[in-house]
């Protein structure tokens, strides 16, 4: 019976039970409880902020939400003629509402990642038109989000509800808003940035991507946007993050180099590299030119490289075996990055 | 298949390309067959085949330039490591020694090597192979330049 009310109590404050559920979860994540609570805190003022501006009606649960400790006391208010069996509905909220919501939880909970995940993604989609390629956008853009589940399952619970009482609030606001969450979080993540609620976190990474991205490559504007958001000593940043910012600096850095390095070093060096491969006689070309396969320093293209390796697999300027497999990407890349030292110093060899 | 003819075509332009380079090879390909070649080399100096000129044939396999060319001497040669019948070439470079980035020019280059450094620890010629392993160095080189002047020399009148 008690499990009719609170379900019939659920579409009118879903907030309130979330806030209970919410405790009772994170009480099991390993987080820090101080770092939680001050999350709620600011969650909870973020709300009040957020949700007074949609409509007199989200208001009424932003009531609510102030004071989610005294969610019960709200409830049974709210939860009229039931009253009777208050102690047991209040037992309930923990342990049969907990359930229920957890059941209906799993549905929600994909249309939530969905959306974010959507919005997100419209993020970095209009972020990265101007500033940098696509492809490496996208790939950057699937590291996030694979290094993100980990958060996002961290966090789905409590941002669960929330979100949806967000999308409520927009569904009930005209689509303007709904741009405004899009691509105007930069400012709501300055604002709350310490607050870091789940839905906010949600698009915060989400904006993130897309704003550290171009501030490593091109656009300049929004990096100091940016450098606002998180420091890397902040203590709110999220556990994810370093690792995110980590991953795709890394390419972009290389990348960088890459560019740079290579055309001083391919003016440079253009002498001492044959410009064509001496096994084929073909034309290196600058991946070919910046491989070096063997440590002896003989070079030669990479359709080469593969038949000898299919062959006997002895480098034609040594004779000695090749000492890796021929798992060609990897090998590919060790080759570059190695050449690419080998080619600096060569450089500064013949400057010297 | 494709990329041993192209390597042989490359390394065809490049001996059109630089055929003074090196005046004691004279490279040629066959008209019809781009993996058949004729070499014509000279006789290094100070060796009993000096004065001489020495013609090759090569035969390039198809896994050119993994597999190494077959070379033999068509001009007769007594030599301990070139078989006096035959002219096969006991040369470490064109066995397991190979490495594809020799070329028929780089060949040529190894074979006048070896002809100014016989190895008669390995002969395919034993006659002159033994008179080297006995120290008959005057009575090896008298036959090697016999040799050269009957085969190996434009002959006279």
């Amino acid at each position: 019976m008690h499990s009719d009310s609170i379900a019939a109590n659920a579409s009118n404050i879903p907030t309130a039970a979330s806030n209970a559920k919410d405790f009772a979860k994170k009480k099991r994540v390993n987080r820090s409880a101080k770092l939680k609570q001050c999350k709620l805190d600011a969650r909870r003022e973020q709300w009040l902020s957020q949700v007074k501006n949609k409509s007199g009606k989200e208001e009424s649960n932003g009531g609510t939400i102030v004071q989610p400790m005294a969610t019960a006391g709200n409830r049974m208010g709210r939860a009229i003629e039931k009253l009777e069996i208050r102690p047991r509905v209040e037992e309930g909220n923990d342990g049969g509402s907990v359930h229920h919501y957890s059941d209906s939880e799993s549905p929600s909970n994909s249309p939530m990642s969905h959306t974010g995940s959507v919005l997100g993604g419209n993020d970095s989609g209009t972020n990265f038109t101007g500033s940098s390629s696509s492809s490496s956008s996208s790939s950057s853009g699937g590291c996030c989000s694979g290094s993100m589940s980990e958060e996002d399952e961290d966090g789905e619970d409590g941002c669960l509800d929330d979100w949806e009482a967000v999308a409520d609030a927009l569904a009930a606001t005209d689509e303007k808003q709904q741009l405004h969450i899009g691509t105007a979080p930069v400012d709501k993540n300055i604002a709350h940035f310490d607050s870091q609620s789940d839905v906010n976190h949600q698009t915060v990474s989400g904006i993130d991507i897309s704003k550290e991205k171009p501030e490593n490559g091109v656009s300049v504007q929004r990096a100091p946007v940016n450098c606002c958001a998180w420091r890397p000593d902040d203590a709110f940043r999220p556990q994810s993050l370093p690792n995110l910012s980590k991953q795709y600096s890394f390419p972009m850095n290389s990348d960088r180099h890459y560019g740079c390095g290579g055309s001083v070093w391919g003016c440079k060096n253009a002498a001492s590299i044959p410009k064509s491969c001496p096994i084929c006689y073909e034309d290196l070309d600058f991946t070919d030119s910046s491989f070096l396969p063997c440590s002896c320093g003989f070079r030669l293209c990479l359709f080469c490289h593969k038949r000898i390796l299919e062959e006997d697999g002895r480098c034609p300027g040594c004779r000695k075996q090749y000492n890796y497999d021929p798992v060609e990407g990897e090998a590919t890349l060790d080759g570059g990055s190695l050449t690419y030292r080998l080619g600096r110093s060569c450089s500064m060899i013949t400057r010297s | 298949m494709q990329a041993s003819r192209a390597r042989l075509f490359k390394e065809y332009k490049e001996v059109q390309r630089e055929k003074s380079a090196d005046p004691d090879i004279q490279l040629v390909c066959d008209d019809s067959n781009i993996f058949k070649w004729n070499a014509l080399i000279k006789g290094p100096s100070e060796t009993p085949f000096e004065g001489g000129v020495f013609q090759l044939a090569f035969s390039v396999p198809e896994q050119y330039p993994l597999q190494p060319p077959q070379v033999r001497f068509l001009t007769k040669i007594f030599h301990p490591n070139v078989h006096f019948k035959t002219g096969e070439i006991c040369l470490d470079i064109l066995k397991n020694a190979w490495s594809p980035a020799w070329t028929l020019q780089s060949v040529c280059r190894a074979i006048i090597a070896l002809m100014a450094h016989p190895e008669p620890d390995s002969p395919l010629n034993c006659d002159s192979g033994n008179l080297l392993r006995s120290g008959d160095i005057r009575g090896y080189q008298s036959m090697a330049r016999m040799y050269t002047r009957l085969a190996a020399m434009p002959k006279k009148g």
